[in-house]
């Protein structure tokens, strides 16, 4: 119940809203002032307000072929507020250049008839652009056309060198573009590739990525940037650049369709297909393309004879500087002459730069880096550091030379270093007479630090050693040779010498730790016997003189005596007893043998308790 | 009485070998087979003692060539007691000073090198390497930081430093096992020998496989260009003057990839270069 009047109040409020809306009115839209003939312009004619509207009548303007092409309704709700409006779309395509003035249309709504503003365009003639029909995106699209009709529109590829001519070996710079209509969501699986032969390309470097609108149709347009070198003199095509990518097209469909904005004459635009202006209304399709350009020509000419000596190779425009450190230094010293050679040219064929004269100079390879200003390495900078080192008196470094070709001037130009000043000590002075070659042997010349000038002789070897050794010495490692590891056999059998001892050792140790333990068990034993009174003498004597035994033995300590083996005598030595227990002991000792041997005893049949207390007494202060 | 009968027999027997030769028994059976190997012995001994006789005659010889001013002739001779085994630190000082004479500084260098290597604190070699090194301006590997430091001792005297530590602490734990107690100074002592044997462990390792390591290999040909590749049209990563040193890395057929002076790498001709360590 509560809903159903929550939905009529809405309606109503509805009502009374749309009731008192604003009164209609009328816009007019152009989607570019300015144009190029044959480049289309969109005009939007945007009628707001309650009420049916009429579109205005056919628009003709001499120089202008102007279509409609539909119309789109817009319906909106806004916190209760509702708004309605109508927009006629039209295709403008201007067939000359010139200003054009479109009038104010007259269009009926809600009853009332309102009037566009006046529009002007401005049209410019194609400068430098290719004529208005599809010949971009279909050039050089052959063999994606062969593959998909509606696939070859959405692609171009396109091969721009910069020369005509060029000489052997010369560098020249290529661009390639390539061209995606921007709803193909195009992805490149081949990266382009120039074909041909008679001449190497660089690794291709993209440099950039834009949208351009080109004929009306925005396309993404990747550029790539490599340069190209001739290996051999003659006529030459370069490309066709050849690329594959994939682009995402509508399906085919049966049904007639509506004609797109694009498709003003009928190209079969694929997007005209409803697909691209409702993605969701049905999928494309994924398709291969390849896309290549067209070649273009380029003509290689030889380069001019009598290049000079330092001529290595490398053409284009460059310029050399050079610098050396240190300027002051002794004779066999390294002096590290650094030549920056910049501008721009093939600059893998850029040499160090020549020494002019290099007699009484050593020189070390030199080593080079190279910082390229660009993405293609065709402009930098290449840094060579040189090591010289002076054999004798100098006063300035060598002059180098570095030779170049310049296409430009179409002559070879060679660069010389600067006259450089420095100062080398303790080398003998520089001949006077001009054109007698100083010697340059290492032989003669001076090495090390001489002591004074003016009197370096050559440093000589040390003497023979005549001694004859006595040993063969050997290159082996000690760890490698079998007289080490042999070697170690001597601490190996020590080791076990040593680790068996103390085995045998323990194993003695825990024997004597054993009978030790086993005499104080059975003394132990005894002794409690001795303290009850239920013995018969003779078993009684007996336990009493084996206890003094064992006691013995285990006091003897290191000596191991045998219990066995111990008699009056020898316990009475042990215990060091005084004359009164010695006695005592041996009395005991003699009942004992008494009762042992004879079965019987002089005194009574059985032991006294002051007899047993006497001889317990003994027993325990035996220590 | 029985002592008295066995020392009666054994003395009996002794007067009878004193008289005649022993035919039977154990004695006898280990004097027969002690005869060849003492004979052998002997020849062993005069033949080596021949051998460095005569290898004696020939570096005396070569001394002499060398003496002459007839130099090619000396290294034919030190060289024919190189190929005989009969190395010697002193023996490759002599050749290098032969190679240097006419010039040849890449052997030279090898040469004096080699001595140096089975003699560390060989003065001589070292001063005329010093030299070589001079005249034909060859390159030198840099050893690391770390190098440097370890060859304050040799890799041999590292190898006895190890095998010493080693079985000290080896007979320590073995004391430790089988002692009553666990003494500290003990426990001690035997992780410090343990330690100190790893630690010359590694120093043998990285000092035999370091910059003079037993890959250490000496230019010894003219106009040595390093490549980049196995192939003489090959760009050149660096030109070495003959005796400069170069660490073989690996070989492939006739070409040698090697570690070079100035951190740089490059394939060798096997030609052109000689390892240090025979």
């Amino acid at each position: 119940m509560f809903q159903r009047i929550s939905i009529a109040f809405l309606l109503a409020a509805a009502c009374i809203d749309f009731a008192f809306a604003d009164a209609p009115s009328v816009t007019a839209v152009l989607s570019n002032s300015e144009a190029t003939v044959g480049e289309t312009v969109e005009l939007q004619i945007k009628v707001a307000g309650p009420g049916d509207a009429r579109p205005p009548e056919e628009i003709s303007i001499d120089g202008l072929e102007i279509h409609s092409t539909g119309t789109s309704r817009q319906f909106e709700i806004h916190n209760f507020s509702t708004s309605s409006s109508v927009t006629y779309n039209y295709t403008i395509l201007p067939l000359r250049a010139g200003r054009f003035t479109i009038p104010p249309q007259t269009v009926r709504a809600g009853g009332k008839i309102l009037r566009t503003p006046e529009l002007a365009l401005n049209v410019a003639d194609a400068p430098g652009r290719p004529p208005p029909t599809t010949t971009r995106p279909g050039r050089g699209t052959q063999s994606a056309q062969s593959q998909s009709t509606n696939a070859g529109d959405l692609v171009f590829a396109e091969l721009i060198v910069p020369k005509k001519t060029a000489y052997v070996g010369e560098i020249v710079p290529v661009q390639i573009r390539m061209g995606f209509d921007a709803r193909v969501h195009p992805r490149l699986t081949e990266p382009p590739d120039i074909t041909g032969q008679g001449f190497t390309a660089q690794k291709l470097q993209q440099s950039s990525q834009n949208l351009e609108t080109i004929n009306g149709r925005p396309f993404e347009v990747v550029t790539f940037k490599t340069a190209i070198a001739a290996a051999r003199a003659g006529k030459f095509e370069i490309g066709p650049v050849k690329a594959k990518a994939q682009v995402v097209v509508p399906r085919k469909r049966n049904a007639p369709r509506s004609r797109s904005p694009f498709d003003l004459f009928d190209l079969d635009d694929p997007f005209s297909d409803p697909f691209f202006s409702n993605p969701f209304a049905q999928f494309g399709e994924r398709r291969d393309i390849q896309i290549s350009s067209d070649p273009v020509p380029l003509e290689v000419k030889p380069l001019p004879p009598n290049a000079p000596p330092s001529f290595s190779g490398a053409i284009g425009s460059f310029t050399m500087a050079t610098d050396a450190k240190p300027k002051s230094v002794q004779v066999g010293d390294p002096i590290t002459v650094t030549t920056t050679i910049s501008g721009r040219g093939n600059f893998d064929r850029v040499n160090a730069p020549l020494l002019e004269d290099d007699r009484g100079w050593h020189k070390y390879p030199p080593s080079s880096k190279f910082k390229q200003d660009d993405e293609v390495g065709i402009s930098g900078t290449k840094t060579f550091e040189m090591v010289v080192s002076p054999n004798e008196n100098k006063q300035s470094l060598p002059l180098l030379a570095f030779s170049y070709f310049d296409p430009a001037k179409e002559q070879y130009v060679t660069l010389h270093s600067e006259q450089t000043a420095i100062t080398v000590q303790g080398g003998a002075p520089q001949p006077a007479v001009a054109g007698q070659p100083p010697s340059s042997s290492p032989a003669t010349a001076a090495r090390g630090r001489p002591p004074a000038p003016n009197s370096i002789k050559p440093q000589d070897i040390l003497y023979q050693l005549t001694e004859p050794s006595r040993t063969v010495a050997s290159f082996e490692p000690l760890y490698t040779r079998r007289g080490f590891w042999a070697a170690q056999s001597i601490p190996l059998a020590a080791l076990l010498v040593f680790a068996g001892w103390k085995i045998r050792r323990a194993r003695l140790d825990d024997r004597e730790a054993r009978r030790i333990g086993a005499l104080q068990h059975e003394a132990a034993e005894l002794m409690h016997k001795l303290r009850r009174d239920d013995a018969s003498p003779r078993e009684y004597y007996a336990e009493a003189s084996r206890v003094v035994r064992l006691k013995a033995a285990l006091a003897s300590g290191n000596r191991g005596i045998d219990p066995n083996v111990v008699d009056a005598e020898t316990a009475a030595e042990t215990f060091k007893l005084d004359t009164d227990s010695r006695d005592r002991l041996r009395r005991l000792f003699e009942q004992n043998d008494e009762w042992q041997y004879s079965g019987t005893h002089n005194g009574p049949g059985r032991i006294s308790p002051e007899n047993r207390r006497d001889v317990l007494e003994l027993i325990e202060n035996l220590k | 009485m029985k002592r008295s009968t066995r020392w009666i027999e054994l003395s009996e027997l002794d007067e009878n070998r004193a008289a005649q030769p022993p035919k039977f028994g154990h004695r006898a059976r280990r004097s027969r087979s002690t005869w060849p190997s003492f004979v052998a012995a002997m020849l062993a001994v005069v033949a080596s003692t021949s051998v460095f006789a005569q290898s004696d005659t020939q570096f005396t010889k070569a001394n002499q060539e060398f003496a002459q001013g007839h130099f090619k002739e000396a290294i034919a001779g030190y060289e024919a007691l190189v190929r005989a085994g009969q190395w010697n630190a002193n023996l490759f000082y002599d050749l290098g000073n032969a190679y240097f004479r006419t010039r040849d500084f890449g052997r030279a260098i090898l040469n004096y090198e080699r001595a140096i290597a089975l003699d560390q604190h060989h003065p001589e070699a070292t001063a005329n390497l010093q030299i070589a090194r001079d005249e034909s301006r060859a390159l030198e590997l840099q050893p690391t930081r770390l190098e440097r430091y370890l060859q304050f001792a040799s890799i041999n005297q590292y190898g006895i430093a190890a095998a010493i530590a080693f079985w000290v602490g080896i007979f320590g734990i073995v004391g430790l096992i089988f002692a009553r107690r666990q003494s500290a100074a003990l426990i001690l002592l035997s992780i410090l020998c343990l330690l100190v044997c790893a630690m010359a462990v590694w120093a043998i390792h990285t000092l035999d496989n370091g910059s003079r390591g037993r890959a250490l290999a000496i230019v010894t040909g003219n106009d040595v260009q390093a490549r980049l590749a196995t192939a003489d049209t090959a760009n050149s990563v660096l030109a070495l003057p003959p005796g400069s040193e170069i660490k073989i890395l690996s070989t492939r057929g006739d070409w040698m990839y090697a570690a070079l002076p100035n951190d740089l790498r490059g394939w060798i001709q096997t030609k052109n270069a000689e390892q240090v360590r025979l």
